[in-house]
C-alpha cells in the first residue's frame, strides 16, 4: 500500500450531538478501494450513527467527508447515493408481496413503451435478475417467487444484491447476518467477498465477531462515540477485539487516541 | 454429484413455482368457486336467471359497482380505504342533473363531473398522503361532507333529467347488443387490469401497501402515488354517478347510500387484503359479480330482497375465513 494512494472514503473529525449526548466525538474513518472494514463496538458506541452520516441519513455537526479525494457534503440519502454510497438496511428494503425481480428493480424497472404508455418489461426484468443473481452467486430457484416465501438469508442476499446492482463504490451493511441460520450466514459472507472482489469497498457493522475474521481486512473499534482502535485482521484476535469493545484497556490507550493514522504497521 | 444436486434443485424450483401460483391465486380461486356455486344454484332454482337478457341486465346494473370496485382495489392495495365513494356518486348524480337543467351541453357536464371527482379525490388524497391522517378518518369526513353538499343543493329532492337528452344514452342505450354501461365498465376494467399488473404504477401501489418505506427509499414519490389512488377512486365514483343519473333519468342526493360498503365488500371478497400489499383486479371483478348475482337471483327466486345483505354478508365471512384457513396461514409462517 503506497502512502500516496487516495482513499475511497476518508471521514475526519466527525461529531454529532443529540441534546446532552455526544453520539460521535471527533471520529475518523478511512476505507480503501475493495477493502472490507469491520466496524464494531457496544450498543450506543456510535457505529450506526457513523454509518448513517456516510449514507446521508444523519447530518453531522462537524467534520469532513472525502470520497475518492473529493470533499462532499451529504444532506440526504439521495446525495450519498449519487456519490455511489449504498446502504443495506436490515430487512427494511424489501416488499414481501412483490417478486424477487420486482424487488431487485424496485424504482428502476425496465420499461417498454406501447402507445406512449410505459409498461413493465417483465421478460427483460426477469432475465436481468437471473444474470445478476448468477453473477453474485445468489441461489434462488425462481425470480417470480415472492420475497415473503424466501428464507432470511435469501432475503438478505436480495437486499445486498439490490444495493450491489447500483454499481456502488461503497457498500454499508448494518448487521447483515443477525438472525440468520449458520448456512445462511456463510452464503451472505460469500456474497460480501464476491462484492468486495469486484472492487466495492464494504463497511460491515456486526456483533458477530467471528464473521469479522472471515471477511474483513481491517477492524475499527468504537467506544462511546470515539474510535479507540484499529487493527489489521492478521494482527489481532477475538479476545483482543472483545477487550477493545468492552473498553477494559480504554484508559491505557486514550493517550494515543488523538493521534490517528490510517494504516498501522 | 452435480447431477443429483441439479435434479434436486430443479424439483425444488418446480415445487416453488407451483406453490407460489396456488398461494398467489388462492383467493381468486376461492371467489371463482363461490361465484360458480351461486350461479349454478340460481340457474337451477329459477328459469329466468340463465337467460341472456337477465345476464346483460346484471352487467348493466352492476357496472357502477364494477367500475368503482376496480378503482377501490388500488386504494385498498396501498393499505388505504375510501369511504366517500357513495357520497361522491350522489353529489355527481345530483350536480349533473342540475347542470343539464341549467342548459349546459352534456359532454361539458360529463367532463366537469369527472374533473370534480378527481378534485375531491385529490383533496382527500392530500390529507392522507401528505398530512398523514388515516384514510379511514379523511374519507369518513368526506363521506359526511360530500353527501351533505348534495343534500344542500337539492334540498333532499331528486332532480329530473329530460328523457330526450342524449345524456341518458350513457345509462340506457345498447351498442352491439350490449348495454352501454356494461361496455364502459369493460373498458375501465381492462385499463385497471393493465395498470395494476403491467405498469410501474401498479407495482408501486402493491409495494406501498407491502412496505412504503422500501418504495420511498427506492426513489419513488410514494406520496404522489398515494394521492393518485384517491383521485382514481373518486373519479371512478363520479363516472358511476354519471351512469346512474343517466340510467335512472334523475339525480338524487340519496343515491348510493351504503354503496361504499358494497364496493369494499366486492374488493375484499375478491381476495384483496385490507392490510395492503395484496390486490387482484380479477378477484375484484368476480367479487363484484358475485354480489350482483346474489341480489339478482334472490329477486328472481321470489325471495325477499332483504335477504340480499344477509346472504352477501355471510358469503363474505365464509369466503374470507376459507381464504385465511387454506391459503393465508401458509403464507404467514416464514
Amino acid at each position: 500500500m503506497s502512502s500516496g494512494e487516495t482513499y475511497r472514503v476518508r471521514m475526519s473529525g466527525i461529531s454529532k450531538r443529540y441534546n446532552a449526548i455526544q453520539t460521535l466525538d471527533d471520529v475518523s474513518l478511512t476505507l480503501k478501494p475493495g477493502e472490507v472494514l469491520g466496524l464494531v463496538g457496544d450498543n450506543g458506541a456510535g457505529k450506526s450513527t457513523l454509518s448513517k452520516v456516510l449514507s446521508g441519513a444523519v447530518i453531522p455537526d462537524a467534520g469532513t467527508i472525502e470520497i475518492d479525494g473529493m470533499p462532499v457534503t451529504f444532506s440526504s440519502p439521495a446525495d450519498s447515493r449519487a456519490a455511489r454510497v449504498e446502504m443495506v438496511y436490515q430487512d427494511l428494503s424489501l416488499c414481501d408481496t412483490v417478486d424477487v425481480a420486482g424487488n431487485l428493480f424496485l424504482g428502476r424497472e425496465p420499461r417498454r413503451r406501447i402507445a406512449g404508455i410505459s409498461f413493465l418489461d417483465k421478460k427483460r426484468m426477469h432475465e436481468q435478475t437471473r444474470q445478476m443473481l448468477d453473477r453474485l452467486g445468489i441461489v434462488i430457484a425462481d425470480t417470480r417467487l415472492k420475497v415473503e416465501y424466501l428464507s432470511g438469508g435469501q432475503r438478505q442476499s436480495i437486499a445486498i444484491g439490490r444495493a450491489a446492482s447500483f454499481e456502488p463504490s461503497v457498500l454499508i451493511m448494518d448487521e447483515p447476518t443477525a438472525a440468520l441460520a449458520v448456512a445462511e450466514v456463510e452464503a451472505v459472507l460469500d456474497l460480501i467477498r464476491t462484492v468486495s472482489a469486484r472492487g466495492v469497498s464494504v463497511i460491515l457493522i456486526t456483533h458477530r465477531l467471528q464473521d469479522l475474521f472471515l471477511v474483513c481486512d481491517r477492524i475499527q473499534v468504537m467506544y462511546e462515540g470515539r474510535n479507540v482502535a484499529e487493527r489489521l485482521i492478521g494482527e489481532t484476535n477475538i479476545e483482543d477485539v472483545v477487550n477493545l469493545i468492552v473498553g477494559r484497556k480504554f484508559n491505557a490507550r486514550s493517550a494515543t487516541n488523538r493521534h490517528r493514522d490510517g494504516a498501522p504497521a | 454429484m452435480s447431477e443429483a444436486t441439479h435434479s434436486a434443485q430443479s424439483r425444488k424450483m418446480r415445487e416453488g413455482t407451483w406453490r407460489d401460483m396456488m398461494l398467489a391465486n388462492g383467493s381468486v380461486v376461492s371467489i371463482a368457486l363461490f361465484f360458480l356455486v351461486v350461479c349454478i344454484i340460481f340457474s337451477v332454482a329459477t328459469n329466468a336467471f340463465l337467460t341472456s337478457p337477465n345476464l346483460l341486465n346484471i352487467l348493466r346494473q352492476s357496472s357502477p359497482l364494477l367500475i368503482v370496485a376496480a378503482a377501490m382495489t388500488f386504494v385498498i392495495t396501498t393499505g388505504g380505504i375510501d369511504l366517500s365513494v357513495g357520497s361522491v356518486l350522489a353529489l355527481v348524480a345530483t350536480l349533473s342533473a342540475t347542470l343539464l337543467q341549467l342548459g349546459l351541453p352534456w359532454p361539458a357536464v360529463i367532463l366537469a363531473m369527472l374533473a370534480l371527482g378527481a378534485l375531491l379525490g385529490a383533496v382527500q388524497g392530500y390529507f392522507v398522503a401528505y398530512e398523514g391522517i388515516p384514510a379511514f378518518i379523511v374519507t369518513l369526513a368526506g363521506l359526511s361532507v360530500i353527501r351533505g353538499v348534495a343534500l344542500l343543493i337539492t334540498g333532499g329532492y331528486s332532480i329530473p333529467v329530460e328523457p330526450g337528452s342524449p345524456f341518458t344514452v350513457i345509462g340506457r342505450a345498447w351498442f352491439l347488443g350490449v348495454p352501454v354501461p356494461a361496455l364502459i365498465a369493460l373498458v375501465i376494467l381492462a385499463i385497471a387490469y393493465l395498470a395494476f399488473n403491467e405498469t410501474p404504477f401498479g407495482r408501486y401501489v402493491t409495494g406501498i401497501g407491502a412496505n412504503a418505506e422500501a418504495v420511498r427509499r427506492a426513489g419513488v414519490n410514494t406520496r404522489l402515488m398515494t394521492l393518485f389512488v384517491y383521485v382514481i377512486s373518486a373519479a371512478a365514483a363520479a363516472l358511476a354517478g354519471i351512469i346512474i343519473a343517466a340510467r335512472l333519468g334523475s339525480g338524487s342526493s340519496n343515491a348510493g347510500q351504503g354503496f361504499e360498503l358494497e364496493v369494499i365488500a366486492a374488493v375484499v371478497l375478491g381476495g384483496t387484503s385490507l392490510f395492503g400489499g395484496r390486490g387482484t383486479i380479477v378477484g375484484t371483478v368476480l367479487g363484484a359479480l358475485t354480489v350482483a348475482v346474489i341480489g339478482n337471483g334472490l329477486i328472481l327466486a321470489h325471495l325477499s330482497p332483504f335477504l340480499t345483505p344477509i346472504v352477501t354478508g355471510t358469503i363474505i365471512l365464509i369466503a374470507i375465513w376459507l381464504n385465511f384457513r387454506l391459503f393465508r396461514g401458509a403464507v404467514r409462517s416464514r
